[in-house]
């Protein structure tokens, strides 16, 4: 069944219309939860969570917008008050940013250590970085880098203009090369008291 | 060409990292490591981002079935096979009416059809509590369902005429299918004599009843068609 005839048909509640639907996207909207979140079960919650709005909202889809366009937008926005209630605060989207640059804080170096980062980034490590991002660069980085979306795409999804989901992935992308290379100066650390104490066990 | 330098450089990175090709910018790459590790650890976090959508996959199929669920609770779906088959047998019910009453004037064909439908209604689904209504219940059932049974002999009468100028081999097969539904009513009335109180034996009666009419609603159909 074509996704425009599963629309239609699940507007008028048709179950195996919202089936179709549902098996062409989990997927995506899954795998963003879970980028978003870095937890199975609660990637499962907010996939369930961001269907079942869809689902309650769809006979108001009049197409304006592309279907997936809409869903994300809806996930995203399930997922970012999943993680405006775990920090305990009502977050503005400012707050969801980087808090210190967007209030004219200390600019971080962007040339940082000289460690090289090519060939020591691996999914585990990426994945905690992607972990540590504020929620908004988080979104914009998983949408664009992860799965592909433009930033046309983004910004509608988002509710932002085009001009900024561009600057909040340039951030979001420099912000995990400072962490990842926090990651690489520790586990540096660590190696080295891990060789001296070994050293030391010999002597 | 104008030689930027690192801060330049960095103001005009994000169209760059946007697929910018400027010429200047190039040859500051190539000339300043620092920024070069910049471009070549974003391109590495990129590549690395990237490969990770080969690995997406479905979520477990528990969040379908709790979402199907909700849905169900909150009324927003309905089950079209199921509707489908509900609105078959509707269908079905319309025609076993329109073949049951299709020989007997319109006027009338409203009488009998209530009449039918009370007398089913009546006999067939009426609660029996008390042992010592059964007989009162044989003898209402008895009455109630005569004017049914009548209407069928009718429409039986009436489906034999008009497929009497067919001699196909559907026609004998129909003639061959009523005689066999005739004598599961007889079975079936005769359960619901013997043990009033059974109501599969009054179900399967009023099963028997539905398919009669069903085959005489074919039979006139294709007497219709015959003609």
């Amino acid at each position: 069944m074509p996704e425009a005839d599963a629309i239609r048909l699940a507007q008028q509640g048709d179950a195996a219309a919202f089936e179709r639907l549902y098996r062409l996207h989990n997927r995506r909207v899954y795998s963003l939860c879970l980028r978003m979140v870095g937890n199975t079960a609660e990637a499962e919650d907010l996939t369930q969570e961001a269907f079942l709005q869809l689902f309650r909202k769809i006979a108001t889809f009049r197409g304006e917008s592309a279907f997936s366009t809409w869903l994300h937008r809806l996930a995203v926005n399930v997922v970012l008050m999943k993680l405006r209630k775990k920090s305990g605060t009502e977050s503005s989207l400012e707050e969801i940013t980087e808090p210190d640059e967007e209030s004219g804080g200390p600019r971080r170096d962007f040339g940082g250590p000289d460690l090289r980062l090519s060939g020591s980034i691996d999914r585990v490590n990426l994945q905690r970085a992607v972990e540590q991002l504020p929620p908004g660069y988080k979104s914009v980085f998983v949408l664009h880098d992860v799965q592909g979306y433009e930033h046309n795409e983004i910004a509608e999804i988002m509710g932002c203009s085009i001009g900024n989901s561009k600057s909040q992935l340039h951030k979001a992308r420099m912000r995990l090369r400072e962490l990842l290379h926090e990651a690489l100066r520790a586990k540096a650390r660590e190696d080295r008291k891990a060789a001296s104490a070994d050293a030391g066990g010999e002597d | 060409m104008a030689i930027i330098k690192c801060e330049e450089f960095l103001s005009r990175f994000e169209p760059w990292m946007e697929g910018e090709r400027h010429a200047d910018i190039q040859a500051h790459l190539r000339n300043c490591p620092h920024c070069h590790a910049i471009v070549n650890d974003l391109n590495a976090i990129q590549a690395e981002a990237r490969s990770w959508s080969s690995s997406e996959t479905d979520a477990p199929e528990r969040v379908w079935t709790a979402l199907r669920e909700q849905l169900e609770k909150e009324g927003l779906i309905r089950d079209t096979v199921l509707d489908s088959k509900r609105s078959g047998r509707q269908a079905a019910s319309a025609r076993w009416l329109w073949g049951l009453f299709g020989g007997v004037p319109r006027p009338v064909l409203a009488g009998a059809y209530l009449a039918a439908l009370i007398a089913v209604a009546f006999a067939l689904s009426g609660p029996i509590h008390k042992k010592v209504n059964e007989e009162k219940w044989l003898e209402g059932t008895r009455i109630a369902t005569s004017p049914l049974r009548a209407e069928l002999n009718t429409a039986e009468q009436n489906s034999a005429l008009s497929l009497a100028s067919s001699n196909s081999d559907v026609s004998a097969s129909l003639h061959q299918n009523l005689a066999i539904v005739d004598n599961y009513i007889a079975l079936c009335e005769k359960s619901v004599r013997e043990d009033p109180q059974n109501e599969i034996a009054r179900d399967y009666l009023y099963e028997a009843y539905r398919q009669k009419a069903d085959l005489l609603a074919q039979m006139s159909e294709r007497g219709e068609n015959v003609q």
